[in-house]
């Protein structure tokens, strides 16, 4: 026979059961023994008639409930005063009353879950499909209307017979003998905190993960929604056109407006070529729109040479206020700007004629801007 | 002696019966056991649901279909799909959000508030009620989902660590909303599934076996109604008792304060929050009202879901109403006394302008119609419960619908403004949340039990041991 794990007795109702847990602890156990009750719902005063001590639940909750309150106010200050400091409806970064709705939440959050899963899984160690009384005859009055008290062997040396006697002689109805189980229990408590706590490390781990990522490779792109547009770019091919090219060539004998071809090989042979625009405000303003688009990124906002792609790149672009290029006529710049020169590419295809005038005139005003003397103070 | 010393002296005269007017009204009608409990209420999964179990469902899910195929339809045009345009960008969408988060907070004040305030009755409607707020936050949570546009993005809302570097943004009541409501939706499932467990145990031990059986096993986690456990169940349910009290409290001033923070008149009130809250509850006992008549006839309950428990029900919603008809007088004399003419343009626009009718069928519906509960006869009657529960249900919604597009369509630069005119994809997405959320309620009646059980056993005559069964 198997070794027997508690007997069981049943009542009809809460006052007997009280009255026996009284008589059956005044008797002998069989040997190393614990008293436990199952009842249908809470039963007042059983705790205590049980030597049950309070529950720890409302202290676990207290001690998460500020830790949730502190994890939001730390986690919203990091994140919008420290990590990526953002300004919102002209509040410094750090003003924090902003963040009291949410440390609110979360206090109420991680308290619930405290109260919820840490009286399931902590305290009670819920679920344990495999409990001996789970298998009993008496758990469906148990979780009906009937109350059983249970004496339950602790190690070994119990026996039955005399739990049985003491039970019977404090007025149970029915004893039942439930035997130890051969097996253990398949899903318990203890795997899923595991299951749990190795879910979290996981999300913990991926999140640091991902934000050292971040930081190191910032031109990573998980998302190119705006960026993922139906039309075509140049290079692209098109089976749209009987050659498979998306760009197309232009009419045979045509030329665009402001893109004829110019009438030099060498910018020094467009020396002669002279300036055709007023330097007026707005021809100069075009001239800084343009330069700015397109001849600052390597020349630099000043005209300087010194840009951020220098050091990057490698390259040396020419410095547009050092003597030798003031030294140029206005033709020689735009001959340079139309045919290139060394490693700058040609930008006749990007500029049209008054464009690159204007460029020329700008240029000419950067010079003077770097090279100013006191007299030209106004 | 002084009576207050004598109280504290415990020399009190001894205790006598109330007579017969003034004692607590029976909490069910006509006696009953536990096991007969057990029987009315848990056999009800087990059996096979009646005919018009079937027409019920059937409608509601074509309902919740159409809503699912709108939402569809949303999903492939886009918002513009809605009503939604210069000026009002919030129209049926928070609206509805609105709508379906205060319908659930009646749930959360009879499982909660009430029974921190140790209102036994409670315990008959609390389950049905629980499972309202968890069915109603679900139906809300559709609407700021489907509205962001790109709702396969929606984790966007959470700060987590990403490629962009970027956090959200903690300054926005939108923001706190959403961790409001998660929030809220998180509490009220761990309350609900809590007070499920031990109910769930019964239902597993009376069912002989099957699939069945199987999911009520899992469900209930293996409880065997030890007094070890009962001990720190019952501190969880009183603690989380506690914890949803002040979140109920808190998750609709904190949807307020997506309007209240905001500088559109007719919003920026300090009013909104306590407003909302009670506008919320109103909303959602007339919800609870509704579905429970509804329940107590179709599944024979009438016992435990007695006239009293509608007739409180009816007085709570009286109360409300009294406290709606405070919030618009607040609202108006705000309006008047800020001596500002865009508020009082927001104000006389709410019961004059093109939408005035809105105005006027939102205070009939939830203060004048309301007031009918004053009569004894109206609060045990259903005709006239149910026509006060479908104004308030009305009411609240056009409420909503009053403070959204009436404050929107008019803002501050007149060649903004705009009418708004809701599309078929609006009504469509608003019906087919009703048919969501009743085809989840129906669903919940046919495999759970609707009252806690365990709970209102623990308070039946006789339950406990010595005094009688009175509870605490």
């Amino acid at each position: 026979m198997a070794e027997t794990f508690a007997v069981l007795g049943l009542f009809d109702h809460a006052d007997a059961l009280l009255a026996a847990i009284g008589k059956v602890k005044s008797q002998d156990l069989g040997g190393p023994a614990r008293l436990e009750a199952y009842t249908p719902y809470p039963v007042h005063g059983l705790d205590r008639a049980l030597g049950l001590r309070r529950s720890p639940l409302a202290g676990m909750v207290m001690v998460m409930g500020i830790l949730g309150a502190l994890f939001a106010m730390v986690m919203q200050y990091w994140m919008s005063a420290v990590d990526y400091p953002i300004v919102t409806g002209g509040k410094d970064p750090t003003s924090w009353q902003a963040f009291i709705p949410i440390m609110f939440e979360l206090m109420v959050l991680f308290a619930t879950f405290t109260a919820g899963l840490g009286m399931l899984l902590l305290l009670n160690r819920l679920p344990l499909f495999g409990h001996p009384v789970l298998g009993s005859r008496a758990i469906r009055s148990i979780t009906r209307d009937r109350f059983a008290l249970a004496v339950e062997a602790e190690g070994s040396g119990f026996d039955p017979r005399a739990a049985q006697a003491a039970l019977e002689a404090a007025g149970a109805r029915e004893i039942e003998w439930l035997p130890a189980p051969d097996t253990g229990p398949f899903l318990t408590a203890v795997t899923i905190q595991r299951s749990l706590a190795g879910i979290a490390a996981a999300c913990v781990v991926a999140g640091v993960l991902t934000w050292g990522g971040v930081k190191l490779m910032p031109v990573l792109r998980p998302m190119v929604h705006m960026e993922d547009q139906p039309r075509l770019s140049a290079q692209q091919p098109s089976r749209f056109f009987p050659d498979g090219s998306g760009m197309r060539m232009p009419v045979p004998g045509t030329v665009a407006r402001g893109y004829l071809p110019p009438p030099f090989k060498t910018p020094e042979q467009a020396a002669g070529l002279v300036n055709p625009l007023p330097r007026t405000r707005e021809v100069l303003d075009r001239g800084r729109a343009e330069y700015q688009v397109r001849c600052a990124v390597c020349h630099g906002a000043l005209g300087d040479g010194t840009p951020t792609l220098t050091a990057a790149y490698g390259a040396k672009p020419a410095n547009l206020v050092a003597p030798n290029i003031r030294a140029y006529a206005d033709g020689q710049i735009y001959g340079t700007i139309v045919l290139g020169k060394n490693a700058m590419p040609a930008y006749a295809a990007d500029l049209p004629e008054d464009a690159r005038w204007a460029v020329v005139h700008y240029v000419r005003a950067l010079q003077r801007a770097q090279n100013a003397k006191d007299e030209d103070l106004p | 002696m002084e009576p207050e010393s004598a109280v504290l002296l415990h020399r009190l005269p001894p205790f006598v019966e109330p007579p017969e007017d003034l004692r607590a009204p029976a909490l069910t009608a006509g006696p009953i056991t536990p096991g007969e409990l057990d029987d009315q209420v848990l056999a009800f999964p087990a059996r096979r649901p009646p005919r018009k179990w079937y027409v019920a469902i059937a409608f509601t899910s074509m309902l919740a279909a159409v809503g699912v195929f709108f939402i569809g339809v949303t999903f492939r045009v886009g918002i513009g799909a809605w009503g939604n345009t210069s000026p009002v960008f919030w129209g049926f969408g928070i609206i509805n959000f609105v709508f379906w988060v205060g319908i659930g907070h009646a749930g959360t004040l009879i499982s909660a508030i009430l029974l921190m305030f140790r209102k036994r009755w409670r315990n008959a409607i609390a389950r049905f009620a629980e499972a309202m707020t968890i069915f109603a936050v679900m139906c809300a949570g559709i609407f700021p989902l489907i509205h962001v546009g790109r709702p396969w993005l929606a984790f966007w809302l959470l700060p987590y660590p990403n490629q962009r570097g970027l956090w959200v943004n903690f300054r926005s009541p939108l923001v706190w909303d959403v961790f409001a409501v998660s929030t809220y939706f998180s509490v009220s499932l761990m309350f609900w599934y809590l007070g499920l467990v031990p109910d769930l145990a019964s239902l597993r031990d009376r069912t002989p076996g099957g699939i069945r059986r199987v999911a009520y096993s899992v469900l209930s986690l293996g409880w065997r109604g030890a007094a070890d456990h009962w001990r720190h169940f019952e501190k969880a349910y009183v603690l989380l008792a506690g914890l949803a009290t002040g979140l109920v409290l808190s998750v609709h001033s904190v949807v307020s304060f997506d309007f209240a923070t905001s500088i559109v008149p007719g919003w920026h009130m300090t009013i909104f929050p306590p407003y909302f809250v009670v506008g919320a509850i109103f909303a959602g006992f007339a919800m609870v009202l509704m579905v429970l008549i509804v329940v107590r006839e179709t599944m024979d309950l009438k016992n435990l879901i007695t006239d009293f428990h509608l007739e409180v029900m009816g007085k709570v919603i009286l109360g409300m109403s009294c406290l709606m008809g405070y919030s618009y007088a607040v609202e108006g004399f705000t309006a008047w006394y800020s001596m500002n003419s865009y508020l009082h343009h927001a104000f006389m626009n709410y019961i004059t302008g093109p939408y005035g009718w809105a105005g006027w069928l939102t205070m009939t519906c939830n203060v004048a119609i309301p007031q009918l509960f004053w009569f004894r006869r109206c609060r045990r009657s259903y005709p006239w419960m149910i026509l006060v529960a479908l104004a308030v249900t009305v009411g609240m919604w056009f409420e909503r619908f009053v403070i959204i597009i009436v404050s929107l369509y008019q803002d501050y630069i007149p060649s903004a403004w705009h009418l708004f005119k809701p599309t078929v994809v609006d009504f469509g997405i608003l019906f087919g949340s009703f048919g969501i959320f009743f085809t989840l309620v129906l669903l919940f009646a046919r495999v759970l039990p609707v009252i806690a059980t365990s709970e209102m056993k623990a308070d039946l005559p006789g339950a406990q041991p010595g005094n009688g069964g009175s509870h605490g």
